[in-house]
């Protein structure tokens, strides 16, 4: 049934630069994921259940 | 400092509810007469207005942005008061965004049944709707990024990054995709052709569903899940992971819906290596959603706003598991341009989209009432009907996908098609048809019902209109404690404009790449010297075809597989479309490519054909056109056309315009007389002497000197 497939465009140059300017782009995310304090995640992510209390955002 | 006292605006809130209500109902009712006229022609109700191609772009026009769109606005209005601790920036702006909205869709429900349409999908409205939607949406940012200003919670929470995200590239989208043209108040022509229509149209069409129907959604989710499930979302980090390689990837990924076409293969090659990696930062949404609910399952089996959001987060997986399998070139080939693209949106739109919009519904209206919902059975009927609904709409429309993508490849031992005659492929998946419309009157059932529920609860209650709440306001002064808090995206939450235009250049990298080289490297699209502008009664007849819609069921862009040219004819080449303003290549093909059309059969054929399609094709679905022999070409608008035409570089003659009237009425005499030979007396002057014009031009310009033409595949 694939044979059918005429021609396939010989694209690899653009996947493999495509696939290097992500993982680039995920590294630097993730490099700052492993750096961000403890505390400060786990106040963000109570955000949206604490809302009623007045003095929820983080103290600086 | 001192505590400060303030309200929240509910009644905003209710609005868009309502309205979301409202919309839902009428948009899927439109979807359900869709439905039935694919398999039942009579469905089409006999006049223009009602024929499946001006109904089509109503229903996703209705169910996206009326439905979704004003889903949307009630989830942002709600979560970003409290997740900001300030009431909506200015009441006012609030009221112009609600009305404003609604009066859009009002002009989008007149315009479409008139044929007043771009032919752009799910950018089909005309330029001043276009000019409109830009000045409600710029009046909602402003009402968004002013409660942000005067905030009284220094972070931004996850889900306010996505509405931000939401509201600039939505604002990108639909600014680059709507440069019209305009010939007349209702009628305009893009400045892009052929395949670099197609390449923005696409871009656009893509990143709609990624800014419309995924990012706004995911910032609800990760607001309403841990409120419905009352525990903290599964993991932060993995939030900010997954926002912002969700919105670096999606933009890029456009071009796989124009696999095996004539834009080049290195933009092709890009959207699918893009395609693919972008089940990575789906998945961590989805997963990050269901994770939330680890240790509350037990919540899951009595909250049936819980059961919604479970459908919904599964719904999401499926779906984005699925769009980059289908963005695989081989699947591509078979799936592409069959129901299996249809079973595919849906498992989307209702699932994930019409589930999750319940859920916030049934979560949402009872607080902001301060009550109890009217009837929970009626909310768990509602969440099984709406279930079995959505199975009995996918699973036979996935087979009818397999079924007829299989069927057009299909080759006898002696190497000729299997099934020549497309309509036999159509007619075997009727059923299936059949199927999906009772999936779909099931699934419309539970919104009826719901809306139903809704109602009875409002009434039974007051709305609580200006909810009272208090926080501490803000301190001018930042004391820096530690270093980490310099880091970027801790300094990013705090400065929501910055935040803005990160996200503005992260969305612009992708589009770029993609669209400057197909627009500037001549190479790209190689011309043809045979290939001419229209005449001007096909440049009529073209537009009669954008009018009527027959896009919604025809391609034109035979791909370069066996199965398809030796069907249509020769594959499409890039250099033919070169004075396409806007292109027509079509997503789906309900009935044949008409790419090659030109030529394949007589004018009385065609003539016949429109009048009545079962004449020509016993069994056809198709709808009857006897309007186009009844109404009178517009002829006043040749002039204008041809001069738009110019303005865009179609190579007419200095001065055409002033006599294209004159050739307009010879070809038109030709044809007539030409039909007449056939026993049909029809006049000159009638619509469907230019729609035949238009079709019997398509495609045969390359005809003229086959030697010549360059490949670009």
């Amino acid at each position: 049934m694939f044979n059918q497939i005429k021609n396939l465009a010989g694209g690899e140059i653009y996947l493999i630069s495509s696939l290097l300017m992500f993982m680039v782009f995920f590294l630097i995310v993730g490099v700052y994921l492993i750096k961000l304090s403890k505390k400060h995640v786990e106040i963000m992510s109570n955000m949206p259940i604490q809302e009623n209390q007045t003095e929820a955002h983080e103290e600086d | 400092m001192q505590l400060e006292k303030f309200t929240y605006d509910n009644k905003i809130v209710r609005n868009f509810g309502i309205a979301t209500l409202v919309w839902g109902i009428v948009g899927m009712t439109v979807g359900l007469l869709a439905a039935m006229q694919l398999f039942k022609p009579a469905m089409n109700l006999g006049n223009q207005y009602t024929t499946f191609g001006r109904i089509r772009p109503l229903h996703t026009n209705a169910v996206i942005f009326a439905f979704v769109g004003n889903a949307i606005f009630m989830g942002v209005y709600y979560s970003l008061q409290r997740l900001l601790k300030a009431r909506m920036f200015s009441d006012l702006l609030s009221k112009i965004h609600f009305w404003g909205w609604q009066l859009i869709i009002v002009a989008a429900a007149i315009t479409l049944p008139l044929g007043i349409t771009t032919s752009h999908e799910y950018a089909e409205l005309e330029w001043p709707i276009d000019i409109a939607i830009t000045v409600i949406w710029v009046v909602f940012g402003v009402n968004m990024f002013g409660t942000i200003i005067k905030r009284r919670e220094r972070h931004l929470y996850v889900a306010i990054w996505f509405y931000i995200a939401t509201f600039v590239t939505i604002a990108v989208l639909h600014i680059v995709n709507s440069f019209e043209l305009p010939i007349s108040f209702l009628k305009s022509y893009y400045v892009y052709a052929g395949v670099q229509d197609a390449l923005v149209q696409w871009w656009y069409g893509h990143n709609a569903v990624a800014f419309f129907l995924t990012t706004p959604y995911l910032g609800m989710m990760y607001y309403f899940l841990p409120k419905m499930a009352n525990r903290p979302v599964y993991s932060y980090k993995l939030s900010i992971l997954h926002f912002w390689s969700l919105i670096f990837i999606y933009i890029w990924a456009g071009p796989h819906h124009l696999l095996y076409t004539s834009l080049p293969g290195w933009a092709q090659s890009l959207g699918v290596a893009f395609s693919i990696m972008l089940i990575a930062p789906s998945w961590g949404g989805m997963i990050n959603g269901l994770l939330t609910l680890r240790g509350a399952w037990d919540k899951v089996r009595e909250d049936v706003t819980l059961k919604f959001m479970v459908v919904a987060l599964t719904a999401y997986g499926m779906a984005t598991f699925e769009g980059p399998m289908l963005s695989l070139k081989q699947i591509n080939g078979i799936a592409h341009f069959t129901d299996w693209i249809v079973a595919h949106v849906h498992v989307g739109a209702l699932g994930w989209n019409g589930f999750l919009t319940f859920g916030v519904l049934y979560w949402l209206i009872p607080r902001i009432y301060k009550t109890q919902l009217y009837s929970k059975k009626l909310a768990g009927f509602h969440f099984w009907i709406g279930t079995l609904g959505i199975l009995f709409y996918a699973v036979p429309m996935y087979w009818a996908g397999f079924t007829q993508g299989l069927m057009w490849k299909e080759f006898t031992p002696e190497g000729l098609l299997k099934y020549p005659n497309f309509l036999a492929t159509t007619l075997q998946i009727i059923p299936m048809h059949v199927l999906r419309s009772i999936g779909g009157a099931l699934y419309l059932a539970g919104v009826i019902a719901m809306t139903y529920n809704l109602a009875k609860t409002m009434r039974g209650a007051k709305l609580v209109a200006n909810e009272p709440a208090e926080a501490m306001p803000l301190s001018k002064e930042i004391v820096d404690s530690s270093s980490a808090d310099k880091a970027w995206h801790r300094v990013l939450e705090r400065k929501p404009m910055k935040f803005m235009v990160l996200s503005l250049i992260i969305i612009l990298i992708g589009g770029m790449v993609e669209m400057m080289p197909t627009f500037t490297i001549k190479s790209n699209v190689p011309t043809i010297a045979s290939v001419k502008p229209y005449s001007a009664l096909e440049l009529q007849g073209r537009d009669l075809y954008i009018r009527e819609g027959c896009v919604s069921c025809h391609s034109q862009t035979v791909r370069p597989f066996r199965s398809e040219t030796e069907r249509y004819g020769e594959y499409s080449k890039a250099g033919e479309f070169v004075y396409d303003h806007p292109f027509l290549w079509g997503s789906k093909r309900t009935g044949p490519d008409l790419h090659r059309v030109g030529g394949k059969y007589s004018d009385a054929w065609h003539y016949n054909h429109l009048i009545d399609p079962t004449s020509m094709s016993p069994g056809s679905i198709m709808p009857s056109y006897p309007w186009l022999t009844e109404q009178k070409l517009d002829i006043s608008t040749t002039a204008s056309k041809i001069k738009a035409m110019q303005t865009l570089g179609v190579p007419y003659a200095e001065g055409y315009d002033k006599k294209a009237n004159d050739e307009l009425m010879v070809q038109a005499e030709k044809i007539s007389a030409e039909l007449k030979q056939n026993n049909i007396n029809v006049k000159s002057d009638r619509e469907i002497i230019a729609i035949i014009a238009y079709l019997q031009r398509l495609g045969t310009d390359i005809k003229a000197n086959k030697q010549e033409i360059p490949s670009n595949q």
